[in-house]
């Protein structure tokens, strides 16, 4: 069996799964039964100053009959206070010393509030820190999570005073509620972060109800933006994990989070970068004893890969995503459709048909069967009908060989500069 | 017309001309396409422009020259 220990920048891990902080690490009963059911560490719920939640606090969007493809909250950080949480952890940490305890936090932007909550924080026993610069409600309103999340500058600030009193790991959690994260990442370093955690939560609002005409959640008919986070957000949260990854100025280890719910997950998040992950909505909808499957599915796909380590799954793709002006033109794919696997719903050819290069055709064959086929010369490889096809295996996306080397955007940009004896084209990355 | 027509009958006149012996000295891209000259020295005469349409005409005239079709040429006016 594999080894799924992680060390994360310094921080000891018995697995990459942890409980991001949210509901689920509230208190010290929750994340000692979390630890019971396999989950190797917790982001504590974040403590700062003393807050009051609103009641209505949550809301989902389910889609095409999935509950909870993604999920909305206006919740902000604990309203318990820092000293009950405090003895909590401690208790925690007594019981299970091998697993990971990191204390979330979050207070004004100033110097001296984040020496005395480190301090005491740090005073009783955590394993790392983790700035919450990415609440994007309620707290941002007061100039902290998510408002001091998207100013470069007083994120490297912050970190840099965190850094100056801190004695354990500085995981700074970023906010993607901005334009390119890679810009706060290089700032968070900067400062002095050892890693970062992303994402935070996406502003959002789950909905408007139609007959009362109230939004979705509501607080006594007033509403006000949320954080959106679960499965809809995953491939959002992967492709900014992914662009601080193969960024060299960010160049610090990376906790992944966003949408995680099952072990396929939590190996795209390590591919593309990340050292270790962790979970919310997955366990609010599911509970915690999800992390069972999680660590069985990863340790049966590690033995089938034949690794030894979990260690060797992070960044291995990190160098398969590059720029789009760099993608190979000359690649070329088309669709094919096996008569056998299909049930004729038609779907493709409505898709090709309609928003796509119309060139799935309705055929009879010898036996007078009505058949579907791609004329592969006008296929273009967009891959549409092969993402509405119902029937599994009834469309293969097939590589050709066009016989051609390759050649990206920016390669015939440079040929054609070359030819007209000047720079004129833009490259593109 | 489907679109691999379009673009076939786009390459077929970019072949004939390369293999009548012209060479490209020029892409230009502007919203109405790619206007592409054409110039042979031997035997010498007018310079030949095409105005390519189709994206596959536009991608097939510059593998060529990345195929190394011309690639002399390409070479001298980079030095
Ligand atoms: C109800 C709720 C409360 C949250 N509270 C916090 C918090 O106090 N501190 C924090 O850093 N993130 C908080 N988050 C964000 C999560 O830690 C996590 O970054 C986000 O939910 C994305 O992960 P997921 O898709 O697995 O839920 C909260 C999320 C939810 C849903
Ligand atoms: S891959 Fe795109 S262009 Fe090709 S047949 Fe399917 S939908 Fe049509
Ligand atoms: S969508 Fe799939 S199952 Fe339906 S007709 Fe096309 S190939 Fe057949």
């Amino acid at each position: 069996m594999a080894d799924l220990s992680i060390d994360f920048a310094g921080i000891k891990s018995p697995n990459p799964f942890w409980l991001a902080s949210a509901p689920p690490t509230n208190t010290g009963y929750q994340v000692q039964r979390a630890f019971e059911a396999g989950w190797g560490g917790a982001v504590w719920k974040t403590l700062g100053e003393p807050v009051i939640n609103t009641s209505a606090r949550f809301a989902a969007v389910h889609f095409g009959g999935q509950r909870v493809a993604g999920f909305n909250n206006i919740e902000l950080i604990t309203d318990r206070p820092l000293e009950v949480n405090l003895k909590e952890i401690y208790e925690t940490k007594r019981r299970f010393p091998d697993h990971t305890i990191i204390a979330s936090l979050m207070v004004e932007p100033k110097r001296e509030k984040w020496h005395e909550i480190v301090k005491r924080v740090e005073a009783i026993g955590v394993d790392g820190l983790e700035l919450n610069f990415g609440c994007p409600h309620g707290m941002a309103e007061r100039g902290m999570g998510a408002a001091s999340g998207q100013q470069p500058d007083l994120v490297l600030a912050q970190t840099a005073w965190v850094k100056e009193v801190a004695t354990t790991p500085v995981i700074v959690k970023l906010t993607p509620n901005i334009t390119d994260i890679t810009v706060v990442a290089r700032h968070a370093v900067k400062g002095g972060a050892d890693a970062i955690s992303l994402i935070n939560t996406i502003n959002s609002l789950a909905g408007v109800d139609i007959h009362s005409w109230n939004t979705i959640p509501n607080v006594g008919g007033q509403g006000a933006h949320g954080g959106y986070c679960g499965p809809a957000v995953k491939p959002i949260a992967l492709s900014m994990v992914a662009e601080c990854a193969r960024d060299r100025e960010v160049g610090v280890p990376i906790s992944g989070i966003g949408g995680i719910s099952t072990w396929q997950d939590v190996v795209e998040f390590m591919l593309m970068g990340s050292t270790g992950i962790q979970v919310c909505t997955a366990v609010m909808h599911h509970g915690f004893r999800i992390v069972e499957e999680m660590i069985d599915g990863l340790n049966h796909y590690l033995d089938g890969k034949g690794l030894a380590s979990v260690t060797e799954l992070i960044g291995q793709s990190v160098p398969r995503y590059s720029n789009w002006g760099d993608l190979d033109l000359n690649y070329k794919v088309v669709a094919r459709i096996n008569e056998e696997n299909c049930i004729n719903c038609n779907k493709c050819h409505i898709a090709c048909e309609d928003a796509s290069h119309q060139c799935i055709d309705m055929l009879t064959n010898a036996e007078g069967k009505a058949i579907l086929q791609v004329r592969e010369e006008d296929c273009v490889g967009c891959n549409l009908c092969s993402i509405v096809c119902p029937a599994d295996g009834a469309i293969d996306m097939v590589a050709l060989d066009s016989g051609l080397a390759p050649m990206s955007w920016n390669q015939r940009s440079r040929i054609i500069s070359g030819v007209n004896g000047s720079y004129s084209e833009a490259e593109v990355v | 017309m489907s679109a691999f027509a379009e673009f076939d009958q786009e390459r077929q006149r970019i072949d004939s001309l390369i293999g009548q012996g012209y060479t490209i000295t020029g892409i230009y891209e502007d919203l109405d396409g790619a206007r592409v000259t054409f110039i042979r020295s031997e035997p010498a005469g007018e310079p030949v422009e095409l105005l390519l349409l189709t994206a596959d005409a536009r991608k097939h005239v510059t593998a060529l020259l990345v195929s190394g079709f011309r690639m002399v040429a390409v070479v001298e006016s980079y030095s």
